[in-house]
């Protein structure tokens, strides 16, 4: 599936963003609501997956770089055993939480098909664009999408 | 109290409003490109300043109409949200569990799990703004629903971090009498300074 159809198939796109609250690896819980007038992205991901700890590195220097812009990463992982999930997000070293969603509930209100998957969400709480896999063509097309949604 | 009537009430008013936005919104709306080609030049029409005048006097009675109708649509989202909870959650079978923390220096909230008649009803997790909140004095509704006549168990199980930065899970129950009125819990926690613990109770209001 192309890039293109995957963005239309998927059909969160221009709805509210599901609201979730969730564990996070380094303590307390964190509500997506609290971020409304911030761009929020989303990013699932799992300890098994090879190109996740790639994609986790590539938005962790888009946060140093537009953090002051108002933008707000969070990495999802859908593993089932929490441990393990920890245990990974230890090892990549981002300035963004981590956060657990074992039992999938967020994962399935995101339609999680592919990992990594993204999903960017503009200041106002509405799903924008989706990225359903990660290379450096994604990357370039990311950091377009998440200008744009910046600039808002 | 809303009844039947009011709901009618309601609706015809929401259709009143649109009614009345419709010319608010035609008047804004900038001419079509036919009107706009026929208008005559600014120059052959009445003189500047009292066109300025009577525009400015536009505006301002096209601002006190959409500030009035913003005042309106608020007004009916609260009739509206109100008439809403009293048809889901009826006084009749109604009850509400509400949050309460008081001080909180030995303990650090994270969640709190409902159990009604061994039922989950919410498992909620906070988020530090929400238990700044609460510590602020806040009271949170955690729980809304509907239970019927007669007696009934509410069991709450607290997570957090407790003395030591441990982490802290504790329990507390309550066995009340569901009445033909709405019925009103809440959870307390609260700091035991003798014991240095956190104490957890559940209130009844009569």
């Amino acid at each position: 599936m192309t890039a293109a159809a995957a963005q239309t198939a998927y059909n969160l796109i221009a709805q509210a963003a599901p609201d979730f609250t969730l564990h996070a690896v380094a303590g307390g819980n964190v509500r997506l609501s609290e971020h409304r007038g911030q761009v929020v992205v989303l990013s699932f991901w799992g300890s098994g997956c090879g190109t996740c700890r790639g994609q986790l590195a590539a938005l962790d220097r888009s946060l140093a770089t537009y953090r002051s812009a108002g933008l707000e990463v969070y990495g999802v992982s859908l593993d089932d055993v929490p441990e393990r999930a920890a245990a990974f997000a230890r090892a990549v070293p981002v300035a963004f939480p981590m956060l657990l969603d074992p039992g999938k509930v967020v994962g399935r209100a995101y339609q999680v098909d592919n990992l990594p998957m993204t999903v960017l969400i503009d200041r106002s709480g509405t799903v924008r664009n989706v990225l359903r896999d990660y290379s450096a063509r994604s990357d370039g097309l990311y950091l377009e999408q998440l200008r744009a949604l910046l600039n808002e | 109290m809303f009844h039947a009537s009011s709901t009618c009430g309601a609706r015809v008013w929401l259709a009143c409003l649109l009614l009345a936005a419709a010319p608010l919104a035609a008047a804004q709306a900038p001419p079509a490109a036919g009107a706009a080609t026929s208008a005559p030049p600014a120059a052959e029409s009445a003189p500047a300043a009292p066109a300025t005048g009577e525009a400015s006097a536009d505006t301002r009675g096209l601002d006190e109409q959409v500030q009035g109708l913003k005042k309106d649509v608020v007004d009916l989202n609260r009739d509206l949200f109100v008439l809403e909870e009293e048809l889901l959650f009826p006084a009749n079978t109604q009850v509400a569990v509400f949050l309460a923390v008081d001080v909180g220096d030995f303990f650090a909230l994270d969640s709190v799990q409902l159990k009604i008649d061994r039922k989950e009803v919410i498992d909620y997790l906070y988020t530090p703004r929400e238990v700044e909140a609460l510590l602020k004095g806040g009271v949170q509704r955690l729980y809304l629903g509907n239970l019927k006549v007669g007696q009934h168990e509410l069991v709450a199980f607290f997570s957090g971090k407790g003395p030591n930065d441990r982490p802290y899970k504790r329990g507390a129950s309550i066995k009340f009498e569901k009445g033909i009125g709405a019925k009103y819990l809440e959870l307390k926690i609260d700091d035991r300074q003798r014991k240095l613990q956190p104490e957890f109770e559940i209130r009844d209001w009569e």
